[in-house]
């Protein structure tokens, strides 16, 4: 059974124009040139109803429960990025299922299966200072660190896991049937089997390898970019903008210590070293004056034991803590 | 399904076509032009329409569908005179329709309470048959677009359900309008290709 000719490039051009036409920005030169391209090959009347079919059939899998988890995605970022001239097209409805729904499926995961190829798609998540470990069906282990959420995309074919925020290590079983591959922003690292941790941090990924050798891709039109092999020891950070960096030296301790709970500091500026612990918290720790940001710490600090962290700058570097009104901790010298 | 190829001698609806003849009475010259442009352009597409609603419901129905989205289509009044925002409002038209008798049968089967096996669908007008709205065709399209990059695949879930224009997406999304045009394109054309390699 055919349902699709597989006509590649006229293939494009009706997917090209069938989007143009859904714009509605269509003048009559336009409608000139679809015209005369619509006549040149009853191929290319085909290729349109295979357009418009695709676009009608995926109208009717709104209400599958995959199809629901990656809209539940996209509606957080409507939420994070609502702006008037958006907010003003959003259903109110969409917005109230909305809100149950996210409650129960961050509490549960989403846990759903195709039947006819078995992918299955699950999605996990940690909330601020909270960190979780999960096996996967291949036995693979994903260790989410504090504020993290992953979604694995696991079919006989592949192994994909989506990082779609904060940072997880991944200790991949070896399969080399099917890679294993982590989307963070606009980039990818693929593994056969290996050890590696992924972090995202505003708008960078940083991938750094402990065991074995990974690829990472940053995701550009631009195919003269090689994807870089990276080793155990070793890190990269890649940009939105496909921007991979130089090798460098992997901060394995800082690694290894969110492995065990910890929070490693090794003669770290205050300055770098609240924004890593502020990580963890849900109140934020700031600092009263800028003199403070180059004071130098070193330590090793328990994931959640935030009053044994303060005491230790209170000591150490004296100085003392105290809530402000809006809501964060304010690091003050000691007169 | 190749002996539902198009090609292959399958009945299309009849070519004769006419506008309702009791309403031609009282017919302005304006109304009269506007009937003869849908005409027109009726006729253009009414093959490429009738294979493309063979592929969402039975031959027979889709014989019926076409005629129905004729007479929709006059009563509609006001038809674009750009041929191919015209064309989409056909199919668009021929679609609904197409769901909505999907809808009714399914409705009347359920009512039934009958059990088609696997064998009865295939003959059977009420169900789709080897259209492309079963379960299998589904299934393939929903991993096809949980495995789309994810950029696109939030460009198309934005579009597709929930309503938002180019221009909305690009918004939201921090893009440009014709980045955001041809990653819809993209998910187009990588979903279709996925329908189209389960031969």
């Amino acid at each position: 059974m055919r349902w699709f000719r597989r006509t590649r490039n006229v293939g494009q051009q009706a997917s090209e124009w069938f989007v143009q036409v859904r714009s509605g920005r269509v003048d009559s030169h336009m409608n000139k040139e679809w015209a005369s391209w619509m006549e040149a090959s009853e191929d290319h009347a085909r290729a349109c109803e295979d357009r418009e079919l695709t676009w009608e059939l995926a109208e009717e899998l709104r209400d599958r429960p995959v199809i629901q988890a990656l809209l539940h995605d996209v509606d957080k970022i409507l939420r994070d990025r609502q702006r008037p001239a958006v907010g003003a097209t959003l259903r109110g409805r969409i917005l109230s299922w909305q809100a149950g729904l996210a409650v129960l499926l961050l509490a549960i995961g989403i846990s759903s299966y195709f039947l006819a190829n078995q992918v299955s798609v699950n999605e996990y998540a940690t909330a601020i200072g909270e960190q979780r470990i999960v096996t996967l069906a291949d036995s693979s282990v994903i260790t989410l660190n504090t504020g993290a959420r992953i979604r694995t995309l696991y079919s006989r074919a592949r192994r994909r896991v989506e990082l779609l925020e904060g940072e997880a290590l991944f200790s991949v079983s070896h399969d080399a049937s099917r890679h294993f591959e982590v989307a963070a922003l606009k980039g990818v690292t693929v593994a056969v089997g290996t050890q590696f941790d992924v972090q995202v941090e505003g708008s960078a990924t940083v991938v750094s390898v402990m065991e074995g050798t990974v690829t990472v891709a940053a995701n550009t039109n631009d195919s003269s970019v090689k994807p870089v092999a990276v080793s155990a020891g070793q890190a990269v950070d890649y940009t939105r903008d496909g921007a991979v960096s130089a090798i460098r030296p992997a901060d394995a301790i800082r690694i290894r210590g969110w492995q065990a709970q910890r929070i490693v500091f090794r003669d770290k500026p205050l300055a770098q070293a609240l924004q890593e612990y502020n990580r963890y918290i849900k109140v934020p720790i700031v600092l009263g004056s800028s003199a403070l940001a180059t004071r130098r710490i070193n330590g090793v600090f328990r994931i959640g034991d935030e009053d044994a962290f303060l005491g230790a700058l209170q000591q150490g570097l004296h100085v003392e803590a105290s809530s402000t009104s809006d809501g964060q901790t304010l690091l003050q010298q000691v007169p | 399904m190749t002996e539902n190829n198009p090609h292959s001698g399958v009945k299309e609806p009849s070519p004769e076509l006419h506008p309702r003849p009791d309403a031609t009475a009282v017919d302005t010259p304006v109304v009269q032009s506007q009937k003869a442009y849908v005409t027109l352009l009726f006729n253009k597409y009414r093959g490429s329409l009738y294979r493309y609603l063979t592929r969402l419901v039975h031959r027979d129905d889709a014989a019926e569908l076409v005629q129905e989205t004729y007479f929709r289509l006059l009563r509609h009044g006001e038809t674009t005179q750009l041929e191919v925002m015209a064309r989409s409002f056909l199919f668009h038209t021929a679609t609904n329709l197409a769901r909505d008798l999907r809808r009714r049968r399914s409705t009347r089967a359920a009512d039934r309470h009958v059990q088609l096996d696997d064998q009865e669908i295939l003959t059977d007008h009420s169900g789709p048959d080897a259209h492309l709205a079963g379960e299998q065709a589904h299934a393939i399209l929903e991993r096809a677009i949980a495995e789309l990059p994810q950029d696109t695949r939030t460009v198309f879930l934005l579009h597709r359900f929930r309503d938002l224009s180019y221009p909305q997406i690009a918004q939201v999304m921090s893009m440009s309008a014709r980045t955001v045009a041809r990653k819809m394109s993209e998910a187009v054309e990588r979903l279709s290709a996925a329908l189209g390699q389960t031969v």
